[in-house]
């Protein structure tokens, strides 16, 4: 049962692009007992402080690449890029300003397809400090 | 010093270490050292879980893979399949794809020395378990040539709530014997075994708000009905339960455990039968008692059962305390295997 650890407390904070933030990332663990292709994520639904996070603006980093947040939910979206089992990954939302260092109440509801279950939901929701 | 009697060898699913992986306390490597540390000669690990390169594998991968298996001394023995039919959101797979990525681990096994591949097979736990077509007997016709090229067999996980005489099983023997190829065979998880719910669940149960004197009750009833070698009749204890004023969680446990454990544990006498045909087993369990035996699962009857049948082959730990009992703090999956593969050698060895 890992759902409590979905949310990490590594690696939060704003991205920065010439001395000015544009953007700010937060980390995911995957809460089941392998890594699961990105295919079969069905949402990730971020909460800020409150605000809903526009899915538009989210990018996911793993294993050396990136994708479009919206691209993983695509039909024929490749088979073979894994979330990989214990291993982070980076959400970074796109937004000039970035984020107020210091803490902020994040959730999330991830959504992910599994082999022989229907799609699984859990909720995370954590205090953490940006850098 | 006693001579062997038997042909069984003990091998741990690493799937076991999850926690000391999912938390890095131990990588890959480290967790074969924890198995080959626990006494056991064998090794079973799924790809999704500590093989990142999945699902394509450089010989690198595999060279290090071979060398952790001489430096530890131990041996692959079983290589665990997924049927993901639900890989996109609007759409599944085909027949054909799923044959396609059922292949990905067949070779994959090969490649690092896996003699058996454990396939997660449509009725691995029963039928309408799954929203999803697994890997049915259609699938796996188109998997045995591959198989029998590579010489790898297809272990069926014969799961609680099904037994092994199950038809559900049989229906895949019977199709690889009419096509001449005999590479699937049946492998019992001890989940078959349970006499009573265990521990573990009874505590997750109980953190999750239900009421720990009913399912303490339950369980008990279980317990003693198996050690007065009769079958367990949920009704007449039913009854009783009321009086005690179930919530839902603890109406709902009762009923998802009736499921599974039913009656009492299947029958040895079956599992005997059986043995000397067996490719594999899961040596399932989720909680020692003090004295080191398995809390729900007779351990020496299942292992003095398979001896006497005649099965030649591993038995691998599978520890599944973990995700019961993690919620409420640290569990020590190296001690509870360790323990584990002690009493195994125990029961083996009487």
């Amino acid at each position: 049962m890992y759902d409590k650890h979905i949310l990490s407390d590594e690696g939060a904070r704003s991205v920065w692009e010439d001395g000015r933030k544009v953007g700010y990332c937060v980390n995911l663990k995957i809460n089941y007992y392998r890594g699961l292709p990105l295919c079969c994520v069905d949402e990730i639904a971020l909460t800020v402080d409150g605000e809903e996070v526009d899915p538009e603006t989210m990018y996911l980093q793993h294993n050396g690449r990136e994708y479009p947040y919206l691209d993983i939910l695509k039909d024929d979206f490749p088979t073979d890029f894994y979330w990989l089992f214990g291993e982070k990954l980076r959400v970074v939302v796109k937004k000039e300003g970035g984020i107020e260092q210091g803490r902020h109440t994040v959730s999330v509801v991830l959504k992910t397809r599994r082999s022989y279950t229907p799609t699984m939901v859990a909720e995370c929701e954590k205090v953490l400090t940006f850098a | 010093m006693t001579t062997k009697n038997h042909d069984i060898k003990l091998g741990v699913s690493l799937y076991s270490y999850q926690d000391n992986y999912y938390f890095h306390k131990h990588d890959l490597e480290g967790c074969i050292a924890a198995a080959a540390g626990s006494g056991a000669t064998g090794i079973e690990a799924f790809a999704e879980m500590m093989m990142p390169e999945w699902p394509y594998i450089s010989d690198r991968f595999v060279d290090l893979w071979n060398g952790w298996m001489r430096r530890y001394g131990v041996e692959p023995v079983a290589f665990d399949h997924f049927s993901d039919r639900g890989m996109w959101k609007n759409k599944e797979l085909s027949d054909e794809e799923l044959v396609e990525r059922g292949k990905l681990y067949i070779r994959m096994a090969k490649k690092l020395g896996f003699p058996v591949v454990r396939v997660l097979h449509h009725e691995h736990i029963g039928r309408g378990i799954s929203p999803y077509r697994l890997t049915d007997v259609k699938i796996v016709e188109q998997l045995l040539p591959l198989c029998a090229e590579l010489d790898i067999m297809l272990a069926l996980e014969c799961h609680a709530p099904t037994t092994l005489h199950d038809p559900v099983h049989q229906q895949y023997l019977d199709m690889a014997e009419r096509m001449g190829m005999p590479y699937v065979g049946l492998m019992p998880d001890f989940s078959m075994y349970e006499y009573c719910v265990s521990t573990a669940d009874v505590g997750l149960a109980v953190r999750q708000g239900a009421t720990r004197e009913i399912l303490e009750f339950y369980r008990n009833s279980q317990r003693e009905a198996y050690f007065r070698g009769e079958p367990f009749i949920y009704e007449e204890i039913a009854d009783q339960v009321e009086k005690m004023n179930p919530s839902d969680l603890d109406r709902n446990f009762i009923g998802r455990q009736n499921h599974m454990v039913g009656t009492g544990p299947e029958s040895l006498e079956i599992l005997e039968q059986y043995a000397s045909k067996l490719v594999y087993c899961h040596g399932k369990f989720y909680d020692l008692d003090q004295d080191g035996q398995v809390d729900n699962i007779d351990y020496p009857k299942v292992i003095q059962a398979l001896k006497k049948g005649g099965y030649k082959g591993y038995i691998s730990s599978e520890f599944e305390g973990n995700r019961r009992m993690n919620d409420a703090g640290w569990v020590d999956e190296i001690e509870y295997v360790r323990r584990h593969q002690e009493l195994m050698r125990k029961c083996l060895a009487d």
